[in-house]
This record gives C-alpha cells, structure tokens and sequence, in this order.
C-alpha cells in the first residue's frame, strides 16, 4: 500500500509528509533522551512557514505536526470527493499522523515495551507484535464504525458507550497480563536474591542455578536442587581448581542467557505468548480513528476513511517498533554490561524484568482507575 | 554502576514511561466567541458562549441522529444532543474559568442551551451563570481545556463582547501561542514531571476586563 502511494503520487503532499514522517521516526527515537535538541528543528525549516515553529523544542513540534496532519485530513477527505487523487494524500497524510501520534503519550508502547523487557523477547519478536497490534487496532475501529454507524446507524453516544466497553476490557486486561508477569517475575527476582545469597558461599552454584531459570522456569527448583548438591561435591573434592570452574561455569551463562531465546521464539508456544500484548493493546481504538471513519462515511467515502484508518495504523506500528526495538536494545545493553561484572548480573536483569513486569500492572490499574489521564476512558468524554 | 549501564537502563525506563505523559494532542477544535454579560448595576452575571466545532467532530456528533429535512437539523431535533453536550461538559467546570480579586468565581449549571447547525459545523450556544455576581474593577477569564483534549481558539473576529457593561469598561484578551512555541514557553521540564493538570494551561485564551 504503502509502496503504491508513493509510486503513484509525486505530489507535493507526498514528499513532505513522507520526509517529516521519516525524520519523525528519528525524532521518536531521541524524544525522551534528547529534550532539548533545537537542532532538529533545522531540516523542517521549509516545511511550514511560521517562524514561531522554529522556537518550539521536539515535543512541541510534535504535538503541532500531528494536530496539523489531524486537521488537514478532513480537507483532503472533502477533495477527494470532487477529486480521487487527493486520496493519495489523504493516505500520505494518514501514515504521518500514525507515525506522530504513536510518537507521544499512549499507552501502546509503553506495554509492548514493558512486555518484550520483562520477558526477555527478541527485537524481532518486537516488531510483529507492534505491527499485529496496530493492524487489530485499525480492524477494530473499521469495525465498530461499519456495524455502529453504516449499518445500524446509531448515535455518536451509543458509539461512545461501545468504545467505551472496549477500552474498559483492554484496560483490564493490561492489568491482568501485568498481574501475571509481575507474578512470575517476581517469583524469578526472588529466586535470583536467594541464588545470590547462596552463590556468595557455594559460587558454582551460582552459574547452573541462572541458566536452567531463564529457559525453564518449572523445572528451576528441581534442577536446582540437584546441580546445588552436585557441585557441592565437586567443590570439595577439587578445591584446587576452583578459580578455574568458576571463571568456565560463570562464562557460560552469559553465552546460554542469550543463546536460547531465537529457539523459544519458533516454538509452538510463541504466538500464544505474545497474544495478551496484542490483544491489551490492539482492542482499544484510535479516538482519532473513528472520528476520521465517521467523517468520511458522512462525507460518502468511507473506503477513503477505511484507507486512511490503516495507513495510519501502518504509522503507528513503524514508531511502536522503533521504540520496542529500543527497549529490546536497552535490556541487551544492560544485559551484556551487568553480565560482565560478577555473580550480581543476573541479579540485576532479574529486577529489571521484574519491575518491566510493574511496570504493565501499573499501566493497566492506572488506564482502568483513570488515574493515568493518558487516554480518557470514554472516547470524547468532556463533549459527548 | 558504569555510566553507560545506567544510561542505558534510563534510556529504557523513559521509552516506556513516555506513556505517563498527558493526552497531549487535540481531537476536538472549538472556536469561541463570547459574550460578558453585566446587570445595570454593573456586575458581572455571567457568560454566553457561542462554540463552533470543528467539522470532523460535528460530522461525528451529528452521526445517527435523525432529522426531517436531509442534511439539515432543527434545534428541536438537536435538544437531546445539546443536553448531552452541558452535562458533559459540566465534569470540565465549562472549560471557563474566572477569576477576580483573587477569587475564583463560580458558575451555576448553564441556561439556555442550544445546538445550531450550520454549514456542516454544530454551534453549541449556552450561558453560565455566576453564582454570585462580580463587581470588580480587574476581572479575568480563561478558556481553555487543562488535558488539551479541545482545542479551543478565540474567533478571528469580535471574539468577545461586553453586554451591558457601565461605560469606560475595557478589555482585552489573548490568544495562546502556536502549539510549538507555546510547549516551548512552559519547558519540557514540566512535561516530564508529568503536569498533566496545567498541561493545556498553555494553551488558554485569557481575557482581562477592567471597569473604573
């Protein structure tokens, strides 16, 4: 789609939204590092006329681009009424929107994140999960719309209320998938305390104890046990070379932490891991969305309403990606830094996971209590 | 710990958090123009507002309701929606907020409330009513919505006007600056330590009434 768009369209509309929705990826991945980089500003000098635009910092400049591209959508719908090339940009104007608005608050990112770092994913793993749950995002808003107002025909209110069931089941289900992650990663952080605390007098101990955790939870206690007992012996009958195993046992664990996540991922289990991420995070639609699909109905072009909706979940998926991928980066990076100094690394990635874990729960209690004003509970609360 | 692992683990913590920042983007455009409204004794009594929505929103709103005429809405057949519309906005205090002497003033439930729809574009016409009136030489008064969610703007033209106010009264007012600059003013340090309640504070129309 998104190849036909710019095949078919070397319109002025095109070139900008697509260069500010390329460089809008780079700006989301500096946003929170990076607040008051004015630089960025520069390459955008022609875009816009204003020269107030120049003064604003990243964030505003956001916010003023995805007001922008929100606002221009409803003009290119209306000319493409009387114009079907102006559906070009519409999709143009979409995917940029996408791109802005998954760039600020929302809680989509924050719990994909807070999933992948908790759960030890793959970058890659990342990246479907982002895109999977946007594509569910714009197939929920199109279907609401279609069955709401093309076919029933009932009120903005009756849509609200059903928006508002929905939002209400992600919420609780972001809090329920939290709950269950802070629950095993919690049982793993506490694992990791006593392992440490045990590794300080029985340091072997320490190396199998990890390695059989981080791949199989179940069988940790088990197996355990039973390296704990046998390594006990071989540390007494060989105290000479002690230093020696050490340094072998506590190398391995580094290369095993890493080694079999790719193969976790191919197994049978691996979508049905990642289907409460994509589910909490893709039921609840787009405000935006919906609005844009009821505009374009009532203007007779809902297949351009339709269009725009998934290029803008195409956006969306592209920004969550790109700060997944961030996350995955950041946990390897603590990863691989904690794993070089000794025994405590495990420790320490055990409670980044653990509080990646809290950190969901807390998004999720926080979206159901209303706590978190990120996204109010009912779709155009303060109006409608 | 080394720099580099604590930069990365902030790093970390601040992709996931930026979640915690407020709803920092507009759905609903709002153009207002506003009357003060004075009895003859010179106080202040309340305001008129007049909204124009923007025409995605209004397509939005005026979605499913039934009207004679196609294409046209009376604002008999709006009543319901115009109900809805002031009972809602009831929870956001009107988006009006008045001040004076240091005080706030406070508003009564609105009176005479009605949707108008035109060229495409729903108008919601109601007044606010102080509960007690106002009789001030500084007054001021604030449109806006804290959470950014609307996006209110003074009209281009006559955006305010004084209604039976005594003579020598002025006022002025100003419009919020652009978005970009205007998040620039307040400093992103705020936006970071997650004001979300003042958040849209950049964002107000503030109008100053002065009386002799």
């Amino acid at each position: 789609m998104r190849t036909n768009a710019s095949a078919a369209c070397p319109g002025l509309v095109l070139g900008r939204v697509l260069a500010a929705g390329a460089l809008a990826v780079a700006a989301a991945l500096t946003i929170d590092g990076m607040m008051h980089v004015a630089a960025a500003q520069s390459p955008f000098g022609g875009v816009r006329p204003p020269a107030t635009e120049h003064t604003g910092g990243l964030i505003g400049w956001l916010l003023a681009k995805q007001s922008e591209f929100y606002r221009e959508m409803s003009s290119t719908i209306r000319a493409a009424k009387s114009d079907g090339s102006a559906v070009w940009g519409l999709l143009a104007i979409s995917f940029a929107y996408g791109i802005f608005h998954a760039a600020g608050p929302g809680h989509g990112k924050a719990v994909i994140s807070s999933y992948l770092v908790a759960n030890q994913e793959t970058a890659r793993r990342g990246i479907a999960l982002s895109f999977v749950s946007a594509l569910l995002q714009s197939l929920v808003a199109v279907a609401l719309v279609a069955t709401g107002a093309w076919l029933l025909n009932v009120t903005a209110n009756t849509m609200c209320g059903a928006e508002r069931v929905i939002a209400i089941a992600s919420y609780a289900l972001i809090a329920a998938f939290g709950a269950r992650l802070v629950w095993t990663k919690g049982a793993s952080f506490i694992r990791a305390l006593q392992a440490r605390t045990e590794g300080h007098e029985l340091a072997l101990a320490s190396g199998p104890a990890f390695h059989d955790h981080a791949g199989h939870d179940h069988d940790h206690h088990d197996h355990g046990a039973h390296g704990h007992v046998h390594h006990a012996h071989a540390h007494a009958d060989h105290a000479h070379n002690h230093d020696h195993a050490h340094a072998h046992v506590h190398d391995a664990h580094c290369g095993h932490s890493h080694g079999p996540l790719p193969d976790e991922l191919a197994g049978p289990g691996g979508w049905q891991r990642g289907l409460g991420a994509i589910f909490s995070v893709g039921l609840r639609p787009c405000s935006g969305a919906i609005i844009v699909l009821v505009f374009a109905l009532a203007q007779g072009l809902f297949w351009a309403g339709i269009a725009a909706t998934f290029m803008m979940g195409l956006g969306t998926a592209i920004t969550v990606a790109t700060i997944a991928v961030l996350a995955v980066s950041a946990r390897g990076i603590a990863s691989r830094l904690s794993g070089a100094r000794d025994g405590g690394g495990a420790l320490v990635m055990r409670g980044i996971e653990f509080a990646a874990a809290g950190l969901v729960l807390l998004f999720g209690v926080g979206l159901l209590t209303g706590y978190l004003f990120a996204e109010p509970l009912t779709c155009l609360k303060p109006i409608l | 710990m080394r720099p580099r692992l604590i930069g990365a683990l902030l790093l970390a913590c601040f992709s996931v958090l930026g979640a915690g920042i407020a709803h920092a983007h507009p759905h609903v455009w709002v153009t207002s123009v506003s009357e003060l409204i004075y009895a003859p004794d010179g106080s202040l009594t309340g305001v008129r507002h007049a909204w124009t929505f923007d025409d995605m929103f209004s397509s939005y709103a005026i979605q499913g309701i039934e009207s004679k005429t196609k294409g046209a809405y009376t604002h008999e057949e709006l009543a319901p929606l115009a109900q809805t519309n002031v009972e809602s906005l009831k929870e956001f205090a009107y988006f009006t907020f008045a001040r004076a002497d240091g005080k706030k003033g406070k508003f009564q439930e609105p009176v005479d409330y009605f949707l108008e729809y035109k060229d495409g574009l729903l108008v919601l016409h109601f007044t606010l009513p102080l509960k007690t009136p106002i009789k001030t030489t500084e007054l001021s008064l604030e449109i806006f919505d804290p959470t950014f969610f609307v996006d209110f703007q003074l009209a281009k033209t006559d955006p305010i006007r004084l209604v039976g106010a005594p003579a020598g009264c002025t006022f002025d007012y100003q419009r919020p600056k652009d978005g970009a600059a205007g998040a620039q003013a307040m400093g992103e340090d705020n936006f970071l330590a997650g004001g979300n309640a003042n958040y849209g504070a950049m964002f107000a129309n503030k109008i100053t009434v002065k009386c002799p």
